[in-house]
């Protein structure tokens, strides 16, 4: 599966997330695209990235700043 | 033709539709004046010609080492503008800008992933930051060449991925020099102290394994093994002390 993850860095916490099929590739790209550029249009410096994982389960394991708080990171 | 790589002559880089030296341009102006419109969609175009590499590195992996990575097939925009402003390297030598993540249990399985992958892949270079880290970063990075094209591919373990989380999370929240030995004093210690703290957990779980079938070496496997538990007791600790902390550091 495919993930395209806007995170703002500062707060720490992602906004916005979409899951794409795997053969969705050529879609998750066009889309990332085209949420660069409106964050570049709007001087927005969120962090925009497409990850791909076999599940949700293990991109939480091997992303887990993007959504885990600093305490439920240390501890959890 | 796959639409990732449109304008990319099979079996080629993107260096066959733009040379290195525009890639090398348009990396200094993101450099020194941030990303435009017209620019992003030719780091896209960059970018998205890696596609093709990825695909084998990541299918590799997994049909030949039986591991499931987590990929990322295109770098952030903003981790480009971060590495190009932070360091003097070229766009067209930035070798991260697709790879993909393998997090193993401890450091035993770490050696023999790496070992797998470097007997799988022709063409790699094996960056192994596990004794000489960076600013407290312990990982192995390999990055293998496909088509001309790097691809990275980080190996951790459990501990390393855990301090590498830590290390990002407390940038974001606190300042982006954290990741690279910047920010409060006190930050910069507890992320060295636990890095430091983990290099000597893995060299006692190496020495451990080493020695487990060894009976005549029972004493020291129970010293090594009690080293273990004082050391994850002691990380435990500067946890629960840096979690104490955070809100003096934190931005928001």
């Amino acid at each position: 599966m495919l993930f395209l993850i806007q995170y703002d860095r500062g707060a720490g916490r992602i906004v916005k997330i979409q899951r794409f099929d795997d053969g969705q590739q050529d879609q998750a790209d066009s889309v990332r695209l085209g949420l660069e550029m409106d964050l570049v249009r709007h001087r927005q410096k969120d962090e925009v990235v497409l990850l791909e994982a076999a599940t949700e389960e293990a991109l939480r394991k091997t992303h887990r700043r993007y959504f885990e708080d600093l305490t439920t990171l240390a501890t959890g | 033709m796959d639409a990732r790589r449109p304008h990319v002559a099979q079996g080629g880089s993107i260096l066959n539709a733009v040379s290195k030296s525009q890639v090398d341009q348009l990396g200094e102006r993101i450099r020194k004046n941030g990303i435009t419109e017209a620019d992003l969609q030719l780091l896209d175009f960059y970018r998205r010609s890696f596609a093709r590499a990825y695909d084998h590195v990541v299918t590799t992996i997994r049909n030949d080492l039986g591991f499931e990575p987590t990929g990322r097939p295109t770098k952030s925009t903003t981790s480009i503008a971060d590495k190009l402003a932070r360091e003097s390297l070229r766009l067209s030598q930035m070798q991260d800008i697709a790879g993909c993540r393998i997090v193993v249990a401890d450091i035993i399985e770490q050696d023999a992933l790496v070992d797998r992958l470097t007997e799988v892949f022709e063409t790699k270079s094996l960056f192994d930051r596990r004794e000489s880290s960076s600013h407290g970063y312990r990982a192995v990075h390999v990055v293998v060449r496909h088509m001309d094209m790097p691809i990275e591919i980080q190996i951790r373990t459990a501990f390393q991925h855990l301090w590498a989380e830590l290390s990002e999370k407390l940038s974001d929240l606190v300042e982006p020099a954290v990741k690279y030995g910047g920010g409060p004093e006190a930050l910069v210690e507890f992320l060295l102290s636990a890095s430091e703290r983990g290099r000597l957990l893995e060299s006692f779980e190496r020495r451990l394994d080493q020695r487990k079938d060894w009976e005549n070496q029972r004493e020291e496997i129970a010293d090594l093994a009690k080293l273990i538990e004082q050391t994850k007791r002691e990380l435990a600790d500067l946890l629960q002390d840096m979690i104490g902390k955070a809100h003096l550091w934190k931005r928001v």
